[in-house]
């Protein structure tokens, strides 16, 4: 007897050779997320992601606040880089309802970007440490980010999801003696970061491991349409901070990073060159930020956008997170439509994985800098 | 164990006595008193005076102080208490628990975190009897469709050949559990049990994530053997004796570690891949494979494993220490036992008292187990050490690794350890002597 | 070679590292310091003055039970409620006052952005955990009380390293 399908859906054909594995979301090695792997000996076949465990549906809840309650739930997919994921959402909403930011307000906007970048990406590190099975990798950035969490705790008033930038400016002006603390956390934090090369980067073991695995060359990361460090690694200059430049940034110097390997090794590293030039623009926002002026534009009450529609977007630890964004005369916004990178980069997993061994696995996954929550928003 | 206690009633607790009483007679005299037939058919007790010391005879001598040490030593230099106390099973399990926490503590250390804190007073040292306690009150879980008998005998001979291998390595002179002549290939025969039984367990426990971790574990085992082998012939070929208490005296004025090196650092390497620590630790790799072979193991089973790991661990760093870095030897730096005490006895007060038959352990041994035990502790710390540092490392580079770069280093220590003995430099009428 | 040379690298920089400082804050035993008094905001300047967003402090001279409160809370995590109190107060004619539960609240602030009447502040209280749902649900009484918070240690950048003393 045999089952009658329905057109255009076919039994798999179970193969003796080839197995499957779920590195499910129940699995130390996946994150919130789903990868279903066939292995053929130790190459992998085919690897098909499966996201959507995390699914809170963000951008259908924001349609019922308004631009000022959406706050704390826009800040939730990326609680730790909170302010990354705020600030195109500000930007926009002071484009629809036509305000001015004062100049305090945007450097301390771009202070607290820097802090939450760098919050990311060694978060992000710690895991690849420990996918990899280097268990200090996994200690010692979470150590150091205690150091900025230290100072955006001083800075918003909360160590994660700080809702500390709103549209108009920030909600507080900066603590007292805090140039100096964060002058010299800062420092401290360059001194931690030099420290990294001769127990990771230069490390032999991780080099064999990562060097020629995963290789994204430029034209594929154009065509497959990558964005942030993925990018930047296979040899493309381009960083949303320079080329569309918001706030204070074409006010500030630092330099994009760019490796043109395109191998998980060079995925890896460029992240950690970020978070020196992120320190630079710390030190360097703080000495040009102008030392007194108010730091948030008042509101009408309820406030409410006209009938039109605005897409503005910033360079986040992962890559260009964008928000577009439609408003019909009503408190509430129409349509709040999130672009994030992560979601974009996960079209590389199932393109670079196949053919690969399945030890190599963890190291190309993640360090296509995929941060699930955020992918599933 | 939260049981609501029931009233008090004297008719039911006199009842639960007798039923206590009842039980314990029974199992001892149905139970008991055969074990203890059967322990003195089979143990060999010593002769003390001339005439050979029941249990029996020994209790009724233990209340005249004058005889207390010489049975107690008696005791001592039995076969047993070699097997189960001294150098055999006790002495290995307590350096290995001290080894766990001092490794969780080192690890912290290097991350600049604190480690166990909470049992105990001083800085966590109870966490490995929590721990312990832990484990054995956890459920063993048993997959449906798991092999049931090979599945629980995995763990008990893991333990086992664990146990066996420590008794091979001798701690002071004369002190060594079992002492064959053909030492060094009963390690080597032993050494090559331990992929049978993992891939004994990884098979059984019939899931997909043991079946890799068992492969991987296999594949690593196997080929890391050979140089492990052939990194030891150099110093066979240079004492010409394979028992591990003749190359031990061999070493009373140098150590072979310096005439050998290279032999040294590929045997280093080797056991860090036969115990599966990182960067070796592929069959156990967490993030890849959850956890190996040892996935469908918990509560006591994963204790015994992990017993077996630590005991494995202190053997093969006792391996090393004998091999290499001289075993016992090294200056007398134990006071020797004041004299006054044997010819006079002890005076306390108005009270002197002779006590035969001390000293219990002769300051040699004493010695040598200080000795011994300094390098070994300090052999395990440098293993210790690349758990904080490397990443693990992956399949393919561990098979290069030890079937090209191992076996070309081995062989070169081979010919550096011929060289030597055929120049005349060692050996039998050579130079150094 | 150079393999033999990154791995006595790695090594020698774990080796280096037994001689820092350990960088734990041992929680209960010691605590963290903070600077100023917890999360306040000046409605007549329209903006805040920076501190920990913790427990909610009521001023019950001040409140006037507008609700303002509770409406900028209901879009977000709706944790404010407002119930009649038995104290009478000139300028609370109604006699309501917040009551905040704390299983629902994210801690946020955008409540003490809201009222006009400088009568809810967050003060440095983080400690709120209880062993039932309806036990964190804080009255208006409650919430006035103001917390004694124990301050001791914060991040120290010495020579071998930084320390939580």
């Amino acid at each position: 007897m045999t089952t009658q399908l329905p057109p255009g859906i076919e039994l798999e054909k179970v193969d003796d050779r080839i197995m499957t594995l779920n590195v499910g979301p129940q699995h130390p090695g996946s994150g919130h997320m789903r990868l279903i792997i066939k292995l053929d000996g130790d190459y992998i076949v085919s690897c098909d992601p499966d996201p959507g465990y995390v699914h809170r549906g963000e951008e259908k809840m924001a349609e019922y606040r308004n631009y000022i309650q959406n706050i704390p739930h826009l800040e939730r997919p990326v609680i730790h880089d909170s302010c990354n994921i705020l600030y195109p959402y500000c930007l926009a909403v002071e484009d629809l309802l036509g305000i001015e930011v004062p100049e305090r307000a945007k450097y301390i906007r771009v202070i607290g970007s820097e802090l939450n970048r760098c919050t990311y990406i060694l978060y992000w590190l710690a895991i690849y440490g420990i996918f990899l099975g280097h268990s200090t990798m996994f200690m010692w950035p979470m150590g150091d980010r205690e150091l900025f969490i230290d100072l955006l705790e001083a800075m918003s008033g909360a160590r994660v999801t700080h809702a500390y930038f709103v549209p108009g400016g920030v909600r507080n002006d900066l603590p007292a003696n805090f140039e100096e603390r964060c002058l010299r956390q800062v420092d401290y934090f360059e001194k931690r970061l030099k420290e990294y090369e001769d127990i990771f980067y230069q490390n032999p073991v991780l080099k064999q491991r990562t060097e020629g695995t995963g290789i994204l060359s430029r034209m594929d990361a154009i065509r497959l349409g990558t964005t942030g460090s993925v990018l930047r690694a296979s040899g493309v200059d381009f960083d949303v901070r320079k080329k569309e430049p918001y706030d204070v940034y074409d006010n500030l110097d630092f330099e994009t990073q760019v490796l043109r390997e395109g191998d998980s090794y060079a995925r890896s590293r460029v992240p950690y060159l970020e978070m020196f030039e992120s320190c630079r623009i710390i030190k360097d926002a703080l000495k040009k930020m102008p030392k007194s002026g108010s730091v948030r534009t008042k509101l009408k009450p309820n406030p409410k956008g006209g009938n039109d529609e605005v897409y503005r977007r910033v360079e986040s630890g992962r890559g260009s997170l964008g928000y577009h964004i439609i408003s019909n005369n009503r408190p509430e916004p129409y349509r709040v439509k999130i672009s994030v990178g992560s979601f974009r980069n996960l079209i590389c997993i199932p393109y670079l994985l196949k053919g690969e061994k399945l030890g190599n696995m963890p190291s190309v996954y993640w360090s296509l800098n995929y941060w699930p929550v955020e992918a599933d928003r | 164990m939260s049981t609501i206690a029931p009233e008090f009633r004297l008719s039911r607790f006199i009842a639960s006595l007798t039923d206590i009483i009842f039980w314990i007679l029974l199992i001892f005299s149905i139970i008991g008193l055969p074990l203890v037939f059967i322990l003195l058919f089979y143990i060999k007790l010593p002769v003390v005076n001339g005439q050979l010391l029941t249990p029996y005879l020994a209790m009724t001598w233990m209340a005249d102080p004058s005889r207390t040490i010489p049975i107690i030593k008696s005791l001592i230099h039995t076969e047993f208490f070699r097997i189960i106390a001294f150098p055999g099973f006790g002495f290995a399990a307590l350096l290995a628990a001290a080894t766990i926490f001092v490794e969780r503590k080192f690890l912290a250390k290097i991350q600049l975190r604190v480690g166990p804190l909470y049992c105990g007073k001083i800085e966590g040292i109870l966490q490995l009897m929590a721990d312990g306690l832990k484990l054995m009150s956890k459920e063993i879980i048993i997959p449906a469709k798991a092999d049931k008998p090979i599945f629980w005998l995995a763990p008990l001979l893991f333990v086992g050949t664990a146990a066996a291998f420590t008794s091979l390595i001798p701690v002071a002179p004369g002190w060594v559990a079992a002492n064959p002549n053909v030492g060094l290939l009963t390690v080597f025969a032993i050494i090559g049990f331990f992929p049978i039984i993992t891939v004994l367990s990884s098979w059984s426990a019939n899931s997909k994530w043991t079946f890799i971790g068992g492969i991987r574990a296999l594949h690593q085992m196997i080929s890391f053997e050979i140089p492990l082998i052939l990194s030891l012939l150099g110093i066979v070929i240079l004492t010409g004796t394979l028992n591990l208490t003749e190359i031990v005296e061999s070493q009373q004025h140098y150590w072979w570690i310096v005439f050998m090196p290279i032999g040294a650092i590929v045997f280093f390497i080797t056991i860090i891949a036969e115990l599966e620590r990182i960067p070796f630790d592929l069959p156990e790799a967490e993030s890849e494979i959850v956890a190996g072979w040892l996935t469908e193991f918990s509560g006591m089973m994963y204790g015994l494993i992990q017993l077996g790991t630590y005991l494995k661990l202190y053997a093969f760093a006792g391996l090393f220490t004998v091999l290499f870095l001289g075993g016992w030897n090294g200056p007398m730096v134990w006071p020797p036992f004041p004299q006054e005490i044997i010819t006079n006895g002890i005076t306390i007060g108005p009270i002197t008292a002779h006590i035969p038959g001390l000293p219990l352990f002769d300051q040699e041994m004493l010695n040598g187990t200080l000795w011994f035990v300094i390098k070994t502790v300090g052999v395990i710390l440098v293993i210790l050490l690349p758990r904080g540092v490397f990443p693990r490392i992956r399949i393919d580079m561990l098979l290069y690794t030890g079937w090209y770069k191992l076996i070309g280093l081995a062989f070169v220590n081979i010919f550096i350890a011929l060289g030597l003995l055929y120049g005349g430099v060692l050996g039998p009428g050579g130079l150094i002597q | 070679m150079s393999t033999a040379g990154g791995i006595i690298r790695a090594l020698n920089s774990g080796v280096k590292h037994l001689a820092v400082k350990r960088f734990t804050l041992r929680y209960p035993e010691q605590k963290l310091k903070f600077v100023g008094d917890g999360f306040q905001f000046d409605p007549q300047t329209g903006v805040g003055i920076a501190g920990l967003k913790g427990r909610h402090i009521l001023f019950h001279d001040k409140c006037t039970g507008c609700q303002l409160c509770s409406v900028a809370c209901e879009g977000i995590a709706e944790a404010i409620g407002m119930v009649k109190v038995k104290e009478t107060w000139k300028h609370n004619k109604k006699a309501i006052m917040p009551q905040i539960d704390y299983g629902k609240c994210v801690f946020c602030g955008l409540c003490v952005d809201a009222c006009p009447f400088y009568a809810l502040y967050m003060t440095n209280d983080y400690e709120l955990s209880s062993f039932t749902k309806s036990a964190l649900i804080y009255t208006p009484s409650q919430l006035a009380v103001k917390p004694n918070i124990s301050q001791d240690v914060e991040i120290k950048i010495g020579k071998r390293g930084a320390t939580h003393g």
